[in-house]
C-alpha cells in the first residue's frame, strides 16, 4: 500500500516508536543510516526530524533531499517505511517549540542538557508511506 | 453493504455511549471538586478520580512555591511515601519543562528512550567526552515509567502548579486521555485557586478577628492602664517631692553643721578662758576663805562686815559661772554631735547619744512644761548614718512637742528585740484621728495650717528608716497621745 497521506494510526507510533532509523544518500551516492530520537507528526503530508548534531544525515539531505524513515511499532508488530523529501528547516514556531520542549524534558531528566539540543526542525514532505506487518511469534509451544 | 452500514451505526452508537459516560464522569468529578474549599479534599478527589475512574494509578499534584523556581509535591497517589516533600526545579524533567513552558506535554516509550540515552552516554564515554555528561537529577516518579503526561495548572496566565500522571504501561496515554486529564486538571486548578483564596480570606478574617479582639481587650484594659499610669505618676511625683525635701533637709543640716562647727570653734577658746578663770577664781576664793579663818584675819574681817558678803557673792558668782560654762560646753558638744559632719556617712553609732544630743538642742522647748522619761535598754552600737538618724529623732520629738502644746510627757523607750533595735517615742498630746493615721507618711499631708508644717517631716522619717532597712509604725488615740515605733535590724 502506497500513499502520500499519513494515516491516523501512525501518530501513536511516532510518539512512542523511538528511536527511528533514517537513511539518506550523499550527492555522490554514499548511503548513510542512523538512529534518530524524534520523528514529529506535522500534518498528513509532512513530518519533522530533529536536527541536533551536524551529522551526515543533515549534510546528505541538503545535497540530496530524498530519504527514508523506518518507524518501529513493537506493540503492533509492524514497522512503517516512509519515503520523504527534505523541504526546509525551522528554527522557531510551534513545531520547533514542541520538539524542543520534548528534547529539553528528556535531556534535563537524564543529565544530557547541552548535548541533546535542537538546532532545527527539519521538515520533510511525505512521498509515500508503507506499513509492513510482522508475523506475531507463536505462543503455542507444543 | 447493509452489514457494513449496520456495523458502522453500532460503532457510532458505542462511541456515543462511551462519550456520554465520559461526560457524566467529568460532570460528577467537576461537581465533587467544586463542592469543597478544602485543599486536601480537592487533592484527594482529583487523584482518586484519576485512579478509580480513569485507571491512572500514579499521579501527583505539584505546586509552585513563592519564588517561582521550585515545584513541591502537594499530594500524590500510588507512590507511597516516595513523593512526600519531593521538589522539582522549574526547567528540569517533564514537570519542570511543562512549568517553564506552560504547555501540556506527554512522553511515551520512555523505557526505549532510557536505553537510547544510555547508548549515547556510553558512546560519549568511549569517545572521551564523559566530562560533558552530568548526573541525572533525582526527580519524583516511577523508576520504570513508560508514559508520562504533565499539564500546567493555570489560572488565566498565572501558573500555580503541575498535574503529573505516569504509567508503567506502554502506549498508555492517547489524545483522548490527554483531553480527559486536561479537563480534570483545569477543574483542579480552578478549585485549588478558589480554595487558596478562601484560605487566604479565612486567614485574613481570622487576623482581623484577632486584631479586633486585641483592640477590644486594649479598650477594656485602657481605663485600668490609665489608672495604673496615673498612680505611677503620683508615686513618681511623691518620690520627687520626697527627694527634693531630703535635699533641702540635707542642705539645712549641712548649713547647721557648718554653723555649729564654726560656733563651737569660736566659742571654745573664750569659753576655755572663762571656765579656767572661773575655776581660778573659785580656788582663789577658797584660799581667801581659808585665810579669813585665821584669828588675826578674823578680827580684821569683823571690822569689815561687807568683806564677808563680798566673798560670798564672789563664791556664788564663780559657782554660777562654772555651771553656766559647763552648760555651754555641753551645748556645743551637742551641736557638733547632732550635725556629725565630721563623721563618715555610715558608721557604728550609739543611738542613745543621738537621742540625748537632740534632746539637748530641744531643751529650750522642753523645759517649759514637758517631762521627758527615758526608759533606755541596753543597745549595741548600730551601723547607721548618725546624722540621718538624728533627723529622725528631731522630727519625732518636734512633732511630739507640738502635739502636746509644749505641756505633757514624752516617753522614750529603747530595747533590743532579737536581731532588731526597737525605739519608741510616745507623747501625751492630742493624738491623731483614725482617718489621718494612714496618711501621715504621705508627702505633703499635714493637719497644721499653711506655713506651719510642710507635711514632709514624717515622710522623710519614713524614707530614712527605710534606707536603714527598718520599719516605722504609728499608733494613736485622740485625746490620749501617739506612739511611733521604729524597728532597725542590727544585721551589719
Amino acid at each position: 500500500m502506497e500513499t502520500t497521506q499519513l494515516p491516523d494510526e501512525i501518530k501513536p507510533v511516532m510518539e512512542n516508536g523511538v528511536p527511528a532509523e533514517v537513511s539518506s544518500c550523499s550527492a555522490d551516492g554514499i548511503p548513510n543510516t542512523t538512529i534518530i530520537s524524534q520523528v514529529y507528526y506535522v500534518d498528513r503530508e509532512h513530518v519533522a526530524l530533529s536536527f541536533q548534531f551536524f551529522n551526515k544525515t543533515v549534510r546528505n539531505v541538503r545535497e540530496n533531499p530524498n530519504a527514508s524513515v523506518l518507524l518501529n511499532d513493537p506493540y503492533g508488530y509492524a514497522c512503517w517505511i516512509l519515503q520523504v523529501r527534505y523541504d526546509h528547516s525551522e528554527t522557531e514556531g510551534p513545531i520547533f517549540d514542541q520538539m524542543d520542549m520534548q528534547i529539553e524534558a528528556i535531556a534535563s531528566a537524564t543529565g544530557m542538557t547541552g548535548i541533546f539540543k535542537l538546532k532545527a526542525a527539519d521538515i520533510y514532505r511525505v512521498d509515500s508511506v508503507r506499513k509492513v506487518t510482522l508475523k506475531r511469534p507463536s505462543t503455542d509451544r507444543s | 453493504m447493509a452489514q457494513e452500514g449496520q456495523a458502522s451505526t453500532t460503532d457510532l452508537e458505542e462511541r456515543l455511549a462511551a462519550k456520554a459516560r465520559e461526560v457524566r464522569v467529568l460532570q460528577q468529578v467537576s461537581s465533587e471538586i467544586n463542592s469543597t474549599l478544602d485543599l486536601d479534599e480537592i487533592f484527594d478527589v482529583v487523584l482518586r478520580t484519576m485512579d478509580e475512574l480513569f485507571g491512572f494509578h500514579h499521579s501527583m499534584i505539584l505546586l509552585l512555591d513563592a519564588t517561582g523556581e521550585t515545584l513541591s509535591v502537594a499530594a500524590s497517589r500510588g507512590y507511597g511515601s516516595q513523593a512526600d516533600g519531593a521538589t522539582v526545579a522549574v526547567g528540569t524533567g517533564l514537570v519542570g519543562v511543562v512549568a517553564k513552558k506552560r504547555q501540556m506535554m506527554r512522553l511515551g516509550n520512555l523505557g526505549r528512550q532510557r536505553a537510547y540515552v544510555s547508548t549515547i552516554r556510553q558512546q560519549m564515554e568511549q569517545a572521551g567526552r564523559a566530562s560533558e555528561l552530568s548526573e541525572s537529577p533525582a526527580l519524583p516518579g516511577l523508576p520504570d515509567v513508560e508514559g508520562q503526561i504533565a499539564i500546567p495548572l493555570q489560572i488565566k496566565d498565572t501558573l500555580i502548579g503541575v498535574f503529573f500522571v505516569e504509567s508503567v504501561e506502554q502506549r498508555v496515554f492517547s489524545e483522548r486521555d490527554e483531553a480527559l486529564i486536561t479537563v480534570v486538571a483545569n477543574q483542579a486548578a480552578s478549585a485549588i485557586h478558589n480554595a487558596r483564596l478562601y484560605r487566604a480570606e479565612a486567614e485574613r478574617s481570622s487576623e482581623l478577628a484577632e486584631a479586633h479582639e486585641r483592640l477590644k481587650q486594649l479598650n477594656e484594659t485602657l481605663e485600668d492602664r490609665v489608672r495604673e499610669r496615673t498612680l505611677e505618676l503620683h508615686r513618681a511625683n511623691r518620690e520627687l517631692r520626697e527627694t527634693q525635701a531630703q535635699l533641702l533637709q540635707s542642705a539645712k543640716m549641712a548649713a547647721l553643721g557648718d554653723l555649729a562647727a564654726g560656733v563651737a570653734h569660736e566659742i571654745n577658746s573664750p569659753l576655755g578662758s572663762i571656765h579656767s578663770n572661773a575655776d581660778l577664781t573659785k580656788r582663789v576664793a577658797a584660799v581667801v576663805r581659808e585665810a579669813l579663818t585665821d584669828e588675826t584675819a578674823a578680827s580684821v574681817v569683823s571690822r569689815y562686815p561687807r568683806l564677808e558678803q563680798a566673798l560670798q557673792s564672789l563664791e556664788q558668782a564663780t559657782a554660777t559661772t562654772l555651771v553656766a560654762s559647763d552648760r555651754i560646753v555641753r551645748i556645743v558638744k551637742s551641736l557638733r554631735n547632732f550635725a556629725r559632719l565630721d563623721e563618715a556617712e555610715r558608721k557604728k553609732a550609739d543611738l542613745h547619744e543621738g537621742i540625748e544630743s537632740t534632746l539637748t538642742l530641744l531643751q529650750h522647748r522642753l523645759k517649759r512644761g514637758i517631762e521627758v522619761i527615758r526608759d533606755f535598754g541596753e543597745l549595741p552600737q548600730l551601723v547607721c548614718s548618725p546624722n540621718r538618724m538624728n533627723q529622725v529623732f528631731m522630727n519625732l520629738l518636734v512633732n511630739a512637742i507640738q502635739a502636746m502644746d509644749e505641756h505633757g510627757t514624752i516617753t522614750i523607750r529603747t530595747r533590743l528585740d532579737g536581731d532588731q533595735v526597737v525605739l519608741q517615742f510616745a507623747d501625751t498630746g492630742h493624738g491623731i484621728p483614725r482617718e489621718n493615721l494612714e496618711r501621715i507618711f504621705d508627702p505633703g499631708f499635714t493637719t497644721r495650717g499653711p506655713g506651719v508644717g510642710t507635711g514632709l517631716g514624717l515622710p522623710i522619717t519614713f524614707r530614712i528608716v527605710e534606707e536603714h532597712r527598718g520599719s516605722i509604725e504609728a499608733s494613736s488615740e485622740v485625746g490620749k497621745g501617739s506612739e511611733f515605733t521604729i524597728r532597725l535590724p542590727i544585721g551589719e
